[in-house]
């Protein structure tokens, strides 16, 4: 880059010119740049430095020999993975339960939407506080509480089954329905959380838009779907793609505490395999070669569905 | 553009330059054995130095004496330092949780102490940095300064070959439990509740068969007299309690626990999980399980429920540690320990027994020790009678007292903290021998002792320890295809108990195994084990 410039005259100054005009909107503008360097060092340090240890996923990690001392297998660890017979299962496992939750993405949307009609003030607040109460409990505790309501003996659940006469459902041990207990579960914990970027970019929508409406006779349904909706449509969109980003970040935790051997069949992910692997058993090597193939999943997801928002909507995040 | 390759450029600089910081400086030299040091190390009685000496010891702790620092006055470390001269600066102090953790940062970060005491390693650590040369071979110190450790391993044989890796050496000293004191080595007992038996005016169940007829009477006939069915014939932490104490009366698990056992007519290995007689095995269980007359969450239970369980006397059976003080409640002194039972054809064998080699990774001598030998002599006295009275009992007069030719702790000693505040071995499973005289927790009680009792006959000849020795290839495989295969294993025992998979699917459950790779688990296990044999 450098050489181009200096060979080529008619680049220069415009280059100079360039710098120059950063260095005058820096010394402008330093204030700013103090404030923001924190976060720049934040993200440097926490996340970006520790990135060079991602390569231990292609060598034979050995503790004394440190990270870059450690010999290098290649791809020796990704191979192992995906010849696992396992591989496959935890690959749908943990792409069925993403998709499904990622299915449930309109539910706090709608929730919102609703709650924004309600005129009644303290019924609002009260809903309001009611749906997002849950999500400061701590996932031991939702798992606790599940375990403690649908146990087959003892279980509210099932004690109100077996009194009107059915028979004692397994929830806990059956594998087909692990999945809606873990996304129905993570639903009602974090529905209201969810809730308030929506609210807050409804209350942003101009009431003269709503009173325009009003005027030509729309009715609420239309105002909703004519007005509200498009007015959060760029939030929806933007907060969509940050969820693909976390895709494959199912909460690991819950599914671990969930788990037993009944239902692994559907609750065994490819994060619980990384415990397993990297945390009990020591192999961090292993665990870091299947923690980037998840990873780079992840990325590809992220771009692909950034470049759609992009084409499709106008709103995407770069 | 330009901004972008500028960063690049720096992030890239940064990475290489830390890099280039926590390589090198890990070559430490490999300093060889002064001839000087040895002959100052006495090879027989006390002091082991006369000059004083300094080890750095890494140990893993437990909950109960995580709060009292080592380095501070603890009855036998004090003891034991005027006795050898030799001083234990314990450098890190780390509780169980975070072992594995701790343990790479310190061969990681350079700081690499004398000794891994109590630490926990796996055979798989131990060999990959025995042979890197991180842990020192100490099969040539055994014999001149290890006297009662070198008697323990002649009067052992398989305990020499347990500790033995692939290249003949020996990088690390075991946790013993002695022969003698079968309870401690017994993984969890069978236990029935006696008064229950009485009531239903039956025997102790003696065969399977019988066994199943009392868990159906508590089923059905109320022996706790409430009017209610709130009995549960069988309940404990988790299935495996149960199959692991009823294999043997199928004629599985002749080598103790674990996947893999001798088949009965010659010297082949064989692999238990796909046998005939594994299958009659999980349908016997299959039948309590549907018959309810095994606690249908017994999947899911947590630990808690099973205590509160426990302790309002709701079980008529179960596998665990003894009633009396882990349940505890009203009926916890009405279990009666119960021993093998006789299978549907003639088998009676107790499989989860554990060999008096207990538990391997307890004692590393790294490179960095500045005497070996002392070291090697400083542990040796933990195997010896006199010293496992010291590191379980302490000081006479101190921490406890002989009454009637038992050792009893004084009363001021339990107090503190289950005893942490005097000896060092709550929780921390020590390197050294554990003896039954001189050994105060669970197993150790009247009823444990009694239940061993009744256990001995039915206790396979020959016990292997929890885990060979493996070469590199070998671990290699039994990472991959072994942990596939033994999941899958556990996996479906659970399946098939549970009636969630039918015995129809028997065959295409052994050609799953098979398929993933049994034969070459099943020959890496009998190459170890013939080294075993061998050394």
């Amino acid at each position: 880059m450098e050489i181009l410039e200096k060979e080529n005259n008619v680049v220069a100054p415009t280059v100079h010119y360039k710098t120059s005009r950063i260095k005058k909107n820096f010394s402008a503008n330093w204030q700013l740049y103090v404030f923001l360097s924190p976060a720049l060092l934040y993200f440097m340090i926490f996340h970006y430095i520790p990135m060079y240890g991602v390569q231990i996923a292609f060598k034979e990690f050995y503790a004394n020999l440190g990270i870059t001392g450690s010999p290098w297998v290649g791809f020796e660890h990704f191979t192992r993975f995906f010849d696992s017979y396992y591989f496959w299962r935890l690959l749908k496992n943990t792409l069925v339960l993403n998709v499904y939750g990622l299915i449930l993405f309109p539910v706090p949307i709608i929730f919102a939407l609703m709650l924004n009609e309600v005129k009644n003030g303290a019924a609002k607040k009260w809903a309001q506080t009611l749906t997002y109460a849950p999500h400061f409990i701590s996932v031991v505790v939702v798992v606790g509480m599940l375990v403690a309501f649908l146990d087959p003996v003892t279980g509210i659940v099932n004690n109100t089954i077996v009194k009107f006469g059915g028979e004692p459902v397994l929830f806990l041990t059956d594998a087909g329905l692990f999945r809606h207990i873990f996304v129905w579960s993570g639903q009602w914990q974090s529905l209201g959380w969810g809730t308030i970027i929506y609210l807050a970019a409804l209350a942003g929508v101009n009431p003269e838009l709503h009173e325009a409406a009003r005027v030509d006779g729309a009715t609420r349904m239309q105002r909703i779907i004519h007005v509200n909706i498009p007015a959060i449509i760029p939030t929806v969109v933007i907060l969509f793609i940050l969820n693909i980003g976390n895709f494959m970040q199912v909460g690991f935790e819950k599914v671990l505490l969930l788990q037993n051997s009944l239902n692994s069949e559907t609750s065994d992910i490819i994060q619980t395999f990384v415990y397993q692997a990297g945390l009990l058993e020591g192999q961090y090597s292993f665990a870091a070669a299947i923690g980037l193939f998840e990873s780079v999943i992840n990325i590809v997801l992220l771009i692909t569905v950034n470049q759609i928002a992009r084409k499709v909507s106008d709103n995407s995040l770069w | 553009m330009k901004k972008g390759k500028a960063l690049f450029g720096i992030s890239t600089a940064l990475i290489l330059l830390l890099s280039a910081c926590s390589g090198g400086n890990n070559e430490g030299e490999n300093e060889k054995v002064d001839k000087e040091i040895l002959e100052k190390v006495s090879k027989t009685g006390f002091p082991i130095v006369e000059e004083p000496l300094t080890i750095k010891m890494f140990t893993g702790k437990s909950n109960a004496n995580l709060n009292f620092n080592w380095n501070d006055p603890l009855l036998v470390w004090d003891e034991y330092e005027k006795m050898t001269n030799i001083n234990i600066e314990w450098t890190e102090q780390v509780l169980k949780d975070n072992l594995e953790e701790k343990r790479n940062l310190a061969l990681a970060g350079g700081t690499i102490p004398d000794v891994f005491y109590s630490a926990n390693l796996s055979n798989l650590d131990i060999f990959k940095y025995g042979k890197q040369g991180t842990f020192i071979d100490l099969s040539s110190y055994i014999e001149d300064y290890a006297p009662n450790l070198q008697k323990f391993l002649e009067n052992n044989p398989d305990v020499k070959k347990g500790i033995t890796f692939p290249d003949g050496k020996i990088y690390s000293l075991p946790a013993l439990r002695d022969n003698d004191f079968l309870a401690i080595r017994i993984s969890a007992f069978p236990w029935i509740n006696k008064s229950w038996l009485e009531k239903l005016g039956m025997e102790e169940p003696g065969t399977t068969e019988e066994f199943y007829e009392y868990l159906k009477a508590v089923k059905e006939k109320d022996p706790n007299g409430n009017g209610e069915a709130d009995e549960i014939p069988y309940g404990g932490v988790n299935l495996e309690y149960l199959t692991n104490w009823l294999r043997g009366s199928f004629g599985l698990g002749n080598r103790g626990s674990g996947f893999v056992d001798v088949a009965p007519n010659g010297d082949k290995t064989r692999f238990i999980a796909t046998t005939d007689n594994y299958k009659e095995l999980l349908q016997y269980v299959n039948k309590l399980y549907s018959e309810k007359l095994i606690e249908q969450n017994i999947f899911s239970i947590k630990w808690d429920q099973i205590m509160a369980n426990g302790a309002e006397g709701k079980y008529g059976s179960t596998v665990f540690w003894d009633p009396q003080s882990t349940f505890k409640g009203p009926e916890g002194g009405n279990y009666v320990g119960l021993s093998a039972l006789k299978g549907p054809s003639g088998e009676q064998l107790f499989s989860p027994v554990s060999s008096p080699l207990f538990s391997n990774g307890q004692f590393v001598v790294t490179k960095e020790n500045p005497n070996p030998a002392a070291t090697v002599r400083w542990l040796d006295y933990f195997y010896s009678d006199e010293g496992a009275r010291l590191l379980y009992m302490g000081i006479e007069g101190e921490s406890f007292e002989v009454v009637d030719g038992k050792y009893k702790y004084f009363d001021e000693t339990i107090e503190a903290n289950d005893a942490s505040k005097f000896v060092p071995w709550v929780g921390v499973n020590p390197p050294g021998i554990v003896k039954q005289d001189y050994f105060s927790g669970a197993e150790g009680t009247e009823k444990s002792l009694t239940a061993a009792e009744k256990i001995k006959p039915f206790v396979p000849e020959q016990l292997w320890p929890s885990e060979f020795t493996y070469t590199e290839d070998e671990n290699k495989t039994l990472s991959t295809i072994g942990a596939d295969i033994e999941k899958y294993v556990k996996e479906m025992t659970d399946k098939f108990v549970s009636g969630d998979v039918s015995f129809d699917e028997w065959d295409k459950y052994v050609k799953t195994i098979e398929d993933m790779g049994l034969e070459k688990y099943m020959e890496v296990k009998t190459e170890a084990y013939n080294r075993f044999q061998k050394n």
